[in-house]
């Protein structure tokens, strides 16, 4: 039995706005393409919100529709043919007890980040902005990616692994 | 990194352990400094990155552009909704009328209402406890800028228990006590006030009251007793204050 009704959607929906296009915009690195898919995603939810089943996760389902619309977008397709994925156990991603490295991590820059993060591949960094952004637990993302909770956290780990050699590279250290 | 314990750093950074192991790994935290380290590094990294991934905010007009897009209802308008418009204003000028010639009730009554009420309970109603008109009247020599005669009650059902000095809109007037039977029955005279020549029966309160003008003077009657009881008495007051 359905009770959700289209207001249930303007309440739960709209503050994932920013959120979902903060996403969109990583996701294709275009704000044009951003403003139309968080648009495109909005009209979909609000079409399938009837099948929406109370309870579950809304936020990681209006996230899914998103990247899924994405995926079949041209960029996305052209995302998926080049994309090559490493996957990494979480060994490979602990921090290591390096002082150079920590000293780095915690002098690097907002804009250095940032540039980390945006040299991630596709795969690695739409974990990351769930993660540590959107602070979706592992659960979620997985819900969100349509992938298994290992995949969440290999690729994570991967991700933050990736972010912590760009930075000790830039800030001239080794990797 | 060598300890047993490095792949449970992200998952206590990311809080997705369940409590005891949360304890277990604080314990063991106490005694690592290369986990205490990589916990720190992990927190300040993810801190880091939660700052520079939040970079891009919906501009207004996408804001506005999904507003429209869930609630299409907003942006057009269907042709029964116009129709309803004047339906509306109509709707409001009726009851703006009702409200504009509802009888608003007159205070003055209302308050003399509530002290015949006040009345009903006290145990001292009167203040002069007579029931011969010849000991009331003179009673209020000194105490009323005006004067007024009292009807003779002989072969009535009424009976005259006393006055007092009752108080409306700051003038003083008379207050008279009566009884018909177990009913009990207020007669307030006041100097008529600018305006007054109205009279009648007042029927906005549960009690009956008569109100009347004579000789510069407004006469109210209020009591529980039946209307005929109640026009009777003022009958007699009219008929007693007769020039």
């Amino acid at each position: 039995m359905n009770r959700l009704q289209n207001s249930d959607f303007e309440r739960l929906a709209l503050p994932l706005l920013d959120p979902l296009y903060n996403f969109a915009r990583w996701l294709s690195g275009d704000s044009d393409e951003a403003r139309d898919l968080v648009q495109e995603t909005f009209v979909k939810a609000l079409r399938a919100f009837g099948s929406f089943q109370e309870g579950t996760n809304f936020r990681a389902w209006m996230f899914r529709i998103l990247r899924n619309t994405f995926l079949t977008s041209r960029s996305g397709l052209e995302r998926r043919m080049t994309e090559q994925e490493g996957e990494a156990g979480l060994e490979e991603a602990a921090v290591t007890h390096n002082t150079p490295e920590l000293a780095a991590i915690r002098k690097a820059d907002t804009e250095m980040v940032e540039k980390a993060i945006a040299e991630l591949a596709p795969a690695f960094q739409e974990v990351l902005l769930l993660a540590d952004i959107e602070e979706m637990k592992y659960q979620e993302v997985a819900a969100a990616l349509d992938i298994p909770i290992g995949t969440v956290m290999s690729r994570l780990a991967r991700a933050r692994k990736q972010v912590r050699e760009y930075i000790v590279r830039a800030a001239g250290g080794r990797p | 990194m060598s300890c047993n314990w490095r792949d449970t750093v992200a998952l206590y950074v990311d809080d997705e352990l369940d409590t005891p192991s949360q304890e277990q790994f604080r314990a063991h935290l106490s005694s690592c400094v290369e986990c205490g380290a990589a916990v720190s590094a992990q927190v300040d990294l993810k801190k880091k990155v939660r700052i520079a991934g939040k970079r891009f905010t919906a501009p207004p007009e996408l804001h506005a552009a999904v507003y429209r897009s869930i609630r299409p209802d907003r942006s057009v308008s269907p042709w029964w909704k116009w129709a309803l418009a004047p339906l509306c204003l109509l709707l409001l000028a009726v009851i703006g009328l009702l409200i504009y010639a509802r009888p608003t009730r007159d205070p003055m009554v209302a308050g003399l209402v509530d002290q015949h009420i006040t009345n009903l309970a006290s145990a001292n109603p009167v203040d002069v406890v007579s029931s011969d008109k010849h000991t009331v009247k003179p009673w209020y020599q000194g105490r009323l800028p005006f004067t007024f005669n009292l009807p003779d009650l002989a072969g009535t059902p009424f009976q005259l228990v006393g006055g007092k000095v009752a108080y409306a809109g700051q003038q003083p007037g008379a207050q008279l006590w009566y009884e018909a039977g177990l009913h009990k029955i207020s007669v307030f005279v006041f100097q008529a006030r600018s305006g007054a020549g109205k009279g009648g029966l007042n029927r906005d309160f549960s009690f009956n009251v008569n109100l009347w003008v004579q000789g510069g003077l407004e006469y109210y009657l209020v009591t529980d007793a039946n209307q005929d009881e109640a026009s009777r008495l003022v009958s007699l007051f009219e008929k007693a204050n007769r020039p």
